[in-house]
């Protein structure tokens, strides 16, 4: 919001601070300053009133209420002089007093439209406001020092009395400025007894519109339900000077007051108010406790000094620390807020720094010691972390077959399901990056989404070999204390548990592991193995076997002979030579004892032993 | 044969040796065990006793003078066989492995967090609308409400949303812990947001929560100050603003002098001389009586920062988009 400088310092007899150093105290104590401009002999203060202070500092007055708090300096407000004493009036109906809080009224005679003198126009500038005309800006004059929006009709043009009331559907009103908007039963609007004449705190209409030819005119000053104000103005897609701030809490008491200010500057005779306010809003109490107050801030703040505080503000401090709060404060409701006012108001900066007791010590979280475990592995094996965003389109989607979930409002089309893998963002991180580099290793540690929110390990590498895949995911296995697993064509198990899957699509070869289920698995825990001196025999045996036994199984079974250290397979093939049902295989077997060096007897026989648990044939 | 014959041969020999494979050869045929040496001592064993002493003596010394020989060149050719090598010559890069910046940069908040007695945990990313508003005291029809829901918030089909801010978090272990609680909370996080280098719509929070019998804002300020004196390893002067949050009263902006100019002002600061590092407050009694507990006994802190801005801000990164790019040519750099 835009503030004048000027127009605050003419709250004050006191010469107030240079206008950088008035802002800076505001975004200590009060709200932050966005920044200064000059123009012409004043400056341009852009100050972000805090949204649960827009009721009152959508204003000078508000802003100039703070300041003569922060500064301790004496405030004088306008002084207003009226003069009701035409006989006209008008009658006011509020249809609902929940949508239209109260509405007052008055009327004046014989005004002339003309431009208005230079002092009005330049301080609506300064604050980004047009002139149009002396009544007109005069109600926005009053708005910006009140923070109550008005409106003026022209008397002559409303057919009867005003009406607050919610509009017919297909309901017209031509606005000003041109646009034709069609109403339904939710929004509220200001009528005579035939059209309407404004959308109800938002835009006045056509109809009852202020021209030069105006001679009378029927002053509004009115409070409508902010919530209502504000889905309006966001339905039609109109925000104005007066939505913002009826969307707000405005103070249902400030009314009167504006209209009279608003009267006071046009200086001519006006009706009495006529004023509509069924449910006044009264000043509420607040039962504080100052050592509450200075338990929670950290300091000691002596009772005066609060009440001082709380006086300037403009709060009543009555008995037994019982805190009556203005109507323009409806920000505060609660103990706590007065805590706020005191604190910030007293200086945050005041507060010293103590560190709080200590307690207990911090648990370690076992989810985030395998997380950061299972990424340093990664890591050493060489990969790259990369993150994908969490949001996949059709094309990942149709490519892979996948079941998602769809987010109601993407931000692209292309971002329009939740990800069910991670995998597809890693293909085609990896093909991207193989524009820059030869190889590629990444993996991506995080969370996706089917039946539930879970966290898979996945990776991929730049090249279709997935037996590379396997000797790492064995390596992260080892490393992550994960001994029960067994290998399927393309899965990874832990007992029948399907844990993980290997794939090959375009080149790179990936996969995807459940990470709940390894972290289930994994130890934290080494034993030390014996490390042998003596020297390795090794020894190639090529033979069959059945072709529906999977390898891995024979690898297992040989693993468990005693004395074998190693078993590696070098070659696997069926067709030629190989009687039907069987499959060859060539095998390396490393052997190794801790005591001695193994001699050829020895050897044989463990081949022999081996050969024996395996149902082992012999190649013709 | 005589000994001086011997002599002479061997030291002939050793002479004329050019490769390793001939001293070799040479060690052998004289000094090995049925080498020439090994040889004459044999063939004096029958002699006298007298004779074998003096004879024996001499071919010894024979030895030990061949031997001495044979290893100083055996020496030499050893020295010969070293590789050369020439620094100077181009390498190619050893290809490592690598952490993403937003992964070292959130270890080292917890770290930080835990020395001081927080403890980490985790809050899921799919959230229910209680959780993510209303506990946290943004009920319907609050202006908060509308500003985070209409306008930041991706809803799913079928019911929930994805949470825009850790917070959604505090509720759950308010309810789940007694209190002493001291948790931060790490996570992703998501805003309908019109990406550009300082906006993404997914990101990293911290939220962090103390709730106690004595909380105070005394406490906050200096909880922050050490984290960050520790995060950006240096002395650091922070300040709080007044600022407005639903969920805690009162509410802070909290501000660190800026690491760039000192508080000079500076195009980091936006020539304030401060930047805006994280939100926090003194948490709302209402969502003290939400987790279940009662706000006239119990008192908590709160605050809430971006982990993306300091990683940004550390390795003075322009662009918040790289996080989420799978550059490599990016992410190699950490």
């Amino acid at each position: 919001m835009i503030f004048s400088y000027n127009w605050l310092q003419s709250y004050f007899r006191e010469k107030l601070p240079t206008p950088e150093k008035l802002a800076e105290i505001l975004t200590m104590h009060s709200f932050e300053n966005e920044y200064i401009e000059k123009k012409g002999s004043d400056y341009i203060l852009s100050i972000d009133v805090l949204p649960d202070r827009a009721g009152d500092c959508f204003s000078h007055n508000g802003i100039a209420r703070e300041i003569s708090v922060l500064l301790n300096k004496k405030i004088t407000y306008p002084k207003i002089k009226t003069k009701e004493i035409l006989k006209d009036s008008i009658l006011i109906d509020i249809e609902n007093s929940d949508d239209c809080l109260r509405y007052t009224a008055l009327i004046i005679k014989n005004v002339k439209i003309e431009e208005s003198p230079k002092w009005l126009k330049e301080r609506l500038e300064v604050c980004g406001i047009n002139s149009i005309n002396n009544i007109v800006d005069i109600t926005n004059y009053v708005m910006l020092e009140t923070g109550q929006p008005m409106h003026v009709f022209d008397y002559d043009k409303i057919s009867g009395g005003i009406i607050t009331r919610k509009a017919k559907k297909g309901e017209k009103i031509s606005l000003l400025g041109g646009k034709e908007c069609i109403l339904d039963e939710n929004v509220l609007i200001i009528a005579d007894e035939e059209v309407p004449l404004a959308i109800a705190g938002i835009k006045g209409g056509k109809k009852a519109e202020i021209t030069n030819e105006t001679k009378n005119i029927v002053l509004e000053s009115a409070n409508f339900n902010h919530k209502l104000i504000s889905t309006t103005a966001r339905r039609l897609n109109i925000r104005t000077d007066a939505s913002l701030r009826f969307e707000q809490n405005i103070d249902p008491n400030l009314t009167s007051y504006a209209i009279d200010r608003a009267a006071s500057l046009i200086g001519l005779p006006s009706s009495t108010k006529i004023d509509v306010y069924k449910k006044k809003l009264k000043p509420w109490n607040i039962k504080i406790n100052i050592d509450e107050i200075n338990k929670t801030l950290g300091i000691d703040i002596p009772k005066k000094e609060v009440e001082k505080i709380l006086k300037n503000l403009g709060f009543i401090v009555k008995e037994n620390m019982v805190i009556e709060v203005p109507t323009y404060r409806q920000d505060v409701t609660i103990p706590e807020n007065i805590t706020e006012e005191v604190g910030r108001i007293y200086g945050y900066d005041k507060i010293p720094l103590t560190l709080p007791y200590f307690s207990e010590p911090a648990k370690i979280n076992y989810d985030i010691f395998w997380q950061d475990k299972a990424k340093d592995i990664m890591k050493e094996l060489g990969y790259s972390e990369v993150f994908g965003y969490s949001f996949i389109g059709d094309q990942e989607k149709n490519d892979f077959n996948l079941t998602v979930r769809e987010i109601i409002n993407p931000v692209s089309s292309y971002y329009k399901y939740l990800r069910p893998t991670i995998i597809p963002q890693l293909i085609n991180f990896t093909k991207e990056n193989l524009k820059y580099f030869d190889n590629v290793k990444i993996f991506e540690l995080g969370k996706v989404f089917d039946k539930r929110e879970r966290m898979v390990l996945s990776g991929a590498i730049s090249s279709n070999n997935y037996l590379l895949i396997k000797s790492d995911i064995l390596a992260l296995f080892d490393k992550l204390g994960i001994n029960k697993f067994s290998f399927g064509k393309d899965e990874i198990k832990i007992g029948k548990d399907v844990i993980g899957k290997v794939g090959i699509k375009s080149g790179i070869t990936f996969f995807e592991i459940d990470f709940e289920k390894i972290q289930k698995n994994a130890i934290d825990n080494k034993e030390y193995k014996h490390v042998s001196y003596h020297p390795i025999a090794s020894r190639d045996i090529s033979g069959l076997i059945d072709e529906n036994t999977e390898i891995e199984e024979i690898v297992s079974k040989i693993k468990n002979i005693d004395l074998v250290k190693s078993v590696e397979v070098f070659d696997v093939f069926k067709g030629k030579n190989v009687p039907p049902g069987k499959k060859s295989i060539s095998l390396t077997i490393n052997l190794q004892s801790e005591e001695k060096t193994l001699d050829g007897e020895i050897i044989d026989e463990i081949i022999t032993k081996i050969k024996k648990t395996i149902n082992w044939e012999e190649r013709k | 044969m005589d000994i001086e014959s011997i002599r002479k041969e061997a030291l002939d020999n050793l002479k004329q040796i050019k490769n390793k494979e001939d001293l070799d050869l040479f060690k052998k045929d004289y000094l090995g065990k049925k080498g020439k040496i090994r040889e004459f001592f044999s063939s004096i064993k029958d002699l006298p006793i007298e004779e074998k002493k003096t004879l024996g003596q001499k071919i010894n010394q024979l030895a030990s003078e061949i031997e001495e020989i044979f290893l100083l060149k055996e020496k030499n050719f050893n020295k010969e066989e070293k590789e050369e090598i020439d620094l100077t010559l181009p390498a190619k890069p050893t290809e490592l492995g690598s952490l993403h910046p937003i992964t070292q940069v959130k270890r080292e908040m917890e770290r930080i967090f835990q020395l001081m007695g927080f403890s980490v945990v985790e809050g899921p990313e799919i959230e229910d609308e209680w959780y993510n508003f209303d506990a946290l005291n943004i009920p319907e029809g609050h202006p908060a409400r509308d500003a985070l829901s209409l306008g930041k918030t991706f809803y799913l089909k079928g019911g929930n949303l994805l949470r825009t801010q850790t917070s959604s978090a505090q509720v759950r272990y308010i309810e789940k812990m007694k209190p002493p609680i001291r948790i931060i909370v790490p996570g992703k996080v998501y805003r309908y947001e019109k990406t550009d280098a300082s906006h993404e719509t997914n990101f990293f929070h911290l939220e962090g929560l103390l709730v106690d019998e004595n909380v105070s804002v005394a406490n906050l300020k200096a909880v922050l100050k050490k984290f960050l004196e520790e995060f950006f390893k240096r002395e650091v002067d922070i300040r709080l603003r007044p600022s407005y949050f639903p969920f805690t009263e009162p509410s802070f902006e909290v501000d660190m002098l800026c690491t760039v100019c000192d508080g000079k002002g500076c195009s980091a600061c936006k020539r304030t001389g401060w930047v805006e590092i994280l939100g926090s407050g003194i948490v709302h009694p209402n969502v003290i009586k939400n987790g279940g507990l009662d706000p006239k006994k119990y008192k908590g802190f709160a605050f809430g920062l971006s982990i993306d801005r300091p990683t940004m801000m550390n390795y003075k990164i322009n662009d918040i988009r790289l996080f989420h790019s799978g550059n490599l040519n990016f992410l190699k750099q950490f």
